[in-house]
């Protein structure tokens, strides 16, 4: 037998792989070189394509080919459970930071509403009182002043009587913070003597403004006087320094 | 002697539908799987898993006699289609037989793996029991199991073979033996062996030379 006749004999066994490992070495180094061998190999090759077929079909396993499908496209069990889980979880970080963030800013924006409507509220009273005053002055009849002198620096007092109101806006100035145990009192004159007012405090960035009604009992006032009272013996007349007084 | 060992889908595993019925998947079915494939379509590669998985399936695990073992190489199979199916030729028989192919042979490895790390003489014994143990088919849904006209013309000649050619067969194609180790195992000339196989492949190859299509 020549050697080229020992593999066409083999040429079979070759294809079905029961070649043993030197004879299965030999006979591809012979196949690098022989085109014919090479050609009757393809051959053989397709002639016994369908044998494997004589073997019954296997059931499968729940799931398998899914697997297989998924770890030959690169997407094993394991990533595709991760990445769901991650999905999972980012979605409901991501709506619980929305839900919370959220919130937040509602709480934020809450909490400035209800400053600026504090702040609205102040605004609208501190206006209101203005207007007032304004109205006091813009109405006034009669317009009063007199000086005074407290620890030689002058001061004055300014009233403004709007008699359609029966309000006073009284303003004082140049008033010192008040002694020891003392208070500055406002007095109207009526005919028949005096009747206490406000105390007035002394406001040292400025003047101090007052704005009053006529005193209770419907008796006629005549005029005002602005005395230096003390804190704990409050009387019914004025009892001590007389710093103005003025007569409508 | 018997046929090809024929495994059988025990009772607690699932068996594909008999949605299947009457899929033909002809040669040009076949190309243009191939050119899908070619072309990276997924959901080709999906259905071709979903037809051949049974019987890529059913031959490792009668080559290997292990579930476990028959899976990683059908899924070995598939994952070589799909990352050389730019080497797919259709002078070698097509898509499908080039599927069986990839799969009797990677089995084949893992049985010469398998008898390099046990020894020779424990891999026989083995093998003989395990053969023993293959359950014969028991009524199996056939219309269930594209394919199954080319399996039962492939078992026909099989068993239309005389028994001594079918068992030479058997040991070579299905259990990855060599002439010697049949030789051995028979205690027989590995002429004999060599005559026995020639004269089974001689007769197969007129046989199956008759399929052309793969009935799905």
């Amino acid at each position: 037998m020549t050697s080229h006749q020992w593999f066409e004999e083999h040429r079979t066994a070759f294809v079905a792989r029961s070649l043993d490992p030197d004879e299965t070495a030999s006979f591809q180094d012979h196949l690098a070189r022989c085109a014919e061998c090479r050609q009757a190999v393809v051959g053989l090759e397709r002639e016994l394509a369908w044998l494997p077929m004589g073997i019954e079909p296997a059931a499968v396993r729940p799931g398998l080919q899914r697997r297989i499908a998924n770890d030959v496209l690169g997407i094993n069990q394991w990533q595709w459970n991760r990445m769901t889980t991650l999905a999972v979880a980012a979605s409901l970080v991501l709506a619980v930071l929305t839900y919370g963030l959220g919130r937040r800013q509602i709480q934020k924006v809450e909490r400035q509403s209800a400053a600026l409507a504090q702040q609205v509220r102040a605004h609208q009273s501190l206006l209101a009182a203005l207007e007032d005053t304004v109205s006091v002055m813009r109405g006034a009849s009669r317009i009063l002043q007199a000086s005074f002198k407290v620890s030689n620096k002058p001061g004055g007092l300014l009233i403004f009587a709007d008699e359609r109101t029966h309000r006073w806006n009284v303003v004082v100035h140049g008033l010192p913070p008040a002694g020891p145990d003392q208070v500055y009192q406002f007095w109207f004159i009526q005919k028949d003597g005096m009747v206490r007012g406000a105390v007035v405090h002394p406001d040292s960035t400025g003047p101090t403004f007052l704005t009053m009604g006529m005193p209770p009992g419907g008796g006629e006032v005549m005029g005002a006087a602005l005395t230096v009272e003390s804190m704990y013996r409050p009387a019914l007349e004025p009892q001590g320094r007389m710093l103005a007084h003025l007569m409508l | 002697m018997t046929p090809p060992p024929r495994s059988v889908p025990p009772s607690d595993q699932s068996v594909p539908g008999p949605g299947q019925r009457g899929r033909f998947l002809s040669v040009t079915a076949e190309r243009s799987f191939g050119e899908r494939l070619l072309a990276r379509d997924e959901r080709a590669l999906i259905e071709l898993i979903e037809i051949a998985t049974p019987w890529l399936l059913g031959i490792s695990q009668a080559m290997l006699s292990d579930r476990d073992e028959a899976e990683e190489v059908v899924q070995e199979a598939f994952g070589i289609i799909w990352n050389r199916i730019h080497l797919l030729d259709p002078k070698q028989g097509g898509l499908i037989p080039w599927l069986l192919r990839i799969t009797r042979n990677r089995a084949i490895d893992r049985l010469r793996a398998r008898k390099r790390r046990r020894g020779y003489l424990e891999r026989l014994s083995s093998l003989t029991s395990s053969a023993e143990t293959v359950t014969p088919a028991s009524e199996p849904n056939e219309a269930a199991h594209p394919g199954w006209h080319v399996h039962e013309s492939v078992h026909a000649a099989l068993t239309g073979l005389p028994e001594d050619q079918r068992q030479a067969v058997r040991m070579a194609y299905f259990e990855g033996l060599t002439h010697s180790e049949i030789a051995q195992q028979l205690g027989i000339p590995m002429g004999t062996v060599k005559t026995r196989l020639r004269l089974a492949f001689d007769k197969l190859r007129v046989t199956l030379a008759t399929i052309k299509d793969w009935v799905v």
